[in-house]
């Protein structure tokens, strides 16, 4: 019987958070067109780079001598480039690395950003001081530049490229959790906590991280965006992802040599970044309106 | 106010060193050390001469004695020599720096031009027709990659115009004319990110500020919208935008790499990329750090200015 009362409560837990999630979906869409675009536009893309294999009609780094530089037709429908490899297969394999390397990268970069800021901010002193100079120092070298020098350092691999990114989206979310650590660690929750002997690990898990999830999750959103367009970055400058992989900073490198013969080359790659990186940026935004109000871009 | 300004100051070289010193561990903790990388690329070489040409550049002592060393020698203007063509690092920054700063000047006015009433006409007409389109008009050049644009204005250029900016780089006490022409298509490039950052900012800064009270008083004492607009209005919401134009700044500078590459500018930041493709790393250390205090130092002045727009800040 007692079993019982606990399978129904927990059921019923379920219940409610099932509950809230759907709502909390519903009102989103109801409010955020653009936000529920967005959402959908990513998941058409990881649903595309996850089903790479069957929707690309070519494999994407085999050369074909015979169909060189031929524009968008019946049988290329984004045209070949220089090697004769067709454009819409690598596009469509170039969104794995795309979405693998900002995934990645905001993962990483989120977990050592908390635990920075949690530390430095819920600990505050001497050890707060050396971990902001530090964020500090990282965030005043320009973010592509250090990339830059990192990825440069550590050689031409997918792996480095988002070791560099980690390095330099670090301080940022360090940055902002520290914030949200200073006000949180005040409020009477943690302070009534902390009066029941709780533990710090148990305040920092249980109150505080649970707590910034918004300014977080919509930092998140950028940072994926703006890692795409960094790895995109450096493969074009050839310090990123290594050929014949089908990057989409890569393919732009290699079509600006070919660029009036072939101009297809060119614009294809690029739309399917920058549409990528809007897709990220408007839902960014769309989850501030929805998760913070105060600081609504609507007004 | 001097006082201020001497503290940021001081606050501004302790972070340069933290720089420095971060830049230092990152280069050497790397596998594979720049003798041993240069002397690959050369050949086969004896363990003899690997030692000789490590203790040649300092790199036999402790990391903590070669920053000491590089940091004495940097402070009297020796930033080491490259690698390759023995130039001395200091002489290459020089002669590289103005043309990275012009770009950089140029693409800041004209995303301010650009940026500003586009923000304001946003935020007077907010959530009106005209509000929706340059939101979302704003979010598309921020999303838009920047290498892609350059790529694209050069590609409608030669193809629909039939012209591409003249070759050899003339600077502006050259031949102003040939400079211009150079300078105007990656400045308006970089423009467009930060003008997309300021459309945002001014137009979310003005909406907060037109929502207050003393603007209320202002509105209610018959002064006309220009005047509550641009007079009282947008000089308040000015702070937040010019602590934006300081941080983006940073992101401004991190593309002068990638465009100054594609349209054959011989500035730092193509300095920068050709240095790391040859790994002539004396160079490339310099101009990271030279990139960072450039940064710093805009966002000094960015602190100072804060007292000369807003008294308020000054008297405190």
């Amino acid at each position: 019987m007692q079993e019982l009362q606990t399978v129904e409560k927990v059921i019923l837990k379920e219940n409610t958070k099932m509950f809230q999630f759907k709502e909390n979906c519903r009102r989103f869409i109801r409010s955020n067109p653009i936000g529920t675009i967005s959402i959908g536009f990513i998941l058409l893309v990881i649903l595309i780079s996850v089903l790479a294999p069957i929707i690309a009609p070519y494999d994407p780094v085999l050369q074909n001598r015979q169909s060189i530089l031929i524009g968008p037709n019946g049988t290329h429908i984004l045209g070949t480039d220089e090697l004769g490899r067709d454009v819409f297969s690598r596009i469509v394999y170039g969104s794995r690395i795309s979405l693998l390397v900002g995934f990645s990268a905001v993962v990483f970069s989120m977990i050592f950003g908390i635990f920075f800021g949690v530390v430095s901010g819920y600990f505050g002193g001497v050890i707060d001081m050396i971990v902001q100079r530090i964020m500090d120092a990282i965030m005043s070298i320009p973010s592509l530049i250090l990339a830059l020098f990192i990825a440069a350092l550590l050689g031409p691999a997918i792996q480095n490229v988002i070791i560099a990114l980690v390095i330099v989206e670090t301080p940022r979310f360090a940055r902002i959790v520290r914030g949200e650590m200073l006000r949180i660690r005040e409020t009477n929750y943690v302070e009534a906590s902390r009066s029941i002997g709780s533990s710090v690990f148990r305040i920092i898990w249980k109150h505080a991280i649970p707590n910034m999830g918004a300014p977080i999750i919509v930092l998140a959103s950028l940072a994926f965006g703006q890692s795409i367009i960094a790895e995109a970055s450096l493969s074009f400058l050839g310090i990123g992802t290594p050929p014949p992989n089908p990057s989409w900073g890569l393919m732009l490198s290699d079509a600006s040599r070919f660029m009036e013969t072939a101009p297809w080359l060119v614009l294809f790659p690029g739309l399917a970044l920058a549409l990528c990186v809007l897709a990220f940026n408007l839902l960014g935004d769309a989850l501030r309106d929805f998760l913070d109000p105060k600081i609504s871009s609507k007004k | 106010m001097i006082g201020y300004i001497f503290k940021r100051l001081l606050y501004g070289i302790l972070v340069v060193l933290i720089m420095v010193t971060f830049v230092f561990v990152l280069m050497r903790s790397v596998p594979g050390d720049v003798v041993t990388l240069q002397l690959a690329e050369a050949g086969s070489v004896s363990e003899e001469q690997v030692d000789e040409m490590k203790s040649q550049l300092g790199l036999d002592k402790s990391i903590g004695i070669q920053l000491v060393v590089w940091l004495t020698n940097a402070v009297q203007g020796d930033l080491g020599n490259s690698l390759w063509s023995a130039q001395p690092v200091v002489n290459l920054i020089v002669e590289r720096l103005p043309v990275t700063l012009e770009l950089t000047f140029f693409s800041v006015i004209l995303a301010i031009i650009i940026g500003i009433p586009i923000g304001v006409l946003s935020a007077v007409k907010h959530n009106s027709f005209i509000d929706h389109i340059l939101r979302v008009t704003a979010v598309g050049g921020l999303s838009i990659p920047n290498f892609w644009l350059g790529l694209i204005i050069l590609l409608v250029l030669s193809l629909v115009f039939n012209w591409i900016p003249p070759l050899g780089f003339k600077s502006f006490s050259e031949n102003p004319i040939v400079n211009f022409q150079q300078m105007v298509f990656p400045a308006l490039v970089l423009a467009v990110t930060l003008s997309a950052s300021i459309i945002r900012m001014t137009r979310s800064a003005l909406l907060e500020v037109l929502h207050t009270d003393f603007i209320r008083t202002i509105r209610s004492k018959g002064a006309k919208e220009r005047v509550v607009i641009y007079k009282h209005a947008l000089r308040n919401s000015l702070v937040s935008v010019i602590t934006l134009i300081g941080i983006q700044i940073g992101t401004l500078l991190g593309g002068t790499v990638v465009l100054e590459t594609i349209f054959s500018l011989p500035g730092l930041g193509s300095l920068i990329f050709e240095s790391v493709t040859i790994r002539d790393y004396p160079i490339v250390q310099a101009s990271v750090l030279t990139f960072g205090t450039m940064f710093l130092l805009v966002n000094l002045v960015v602190d100072v200015m804060y007292g000369w727009i807003d008294p308020r800040i000054r008297n405190n």
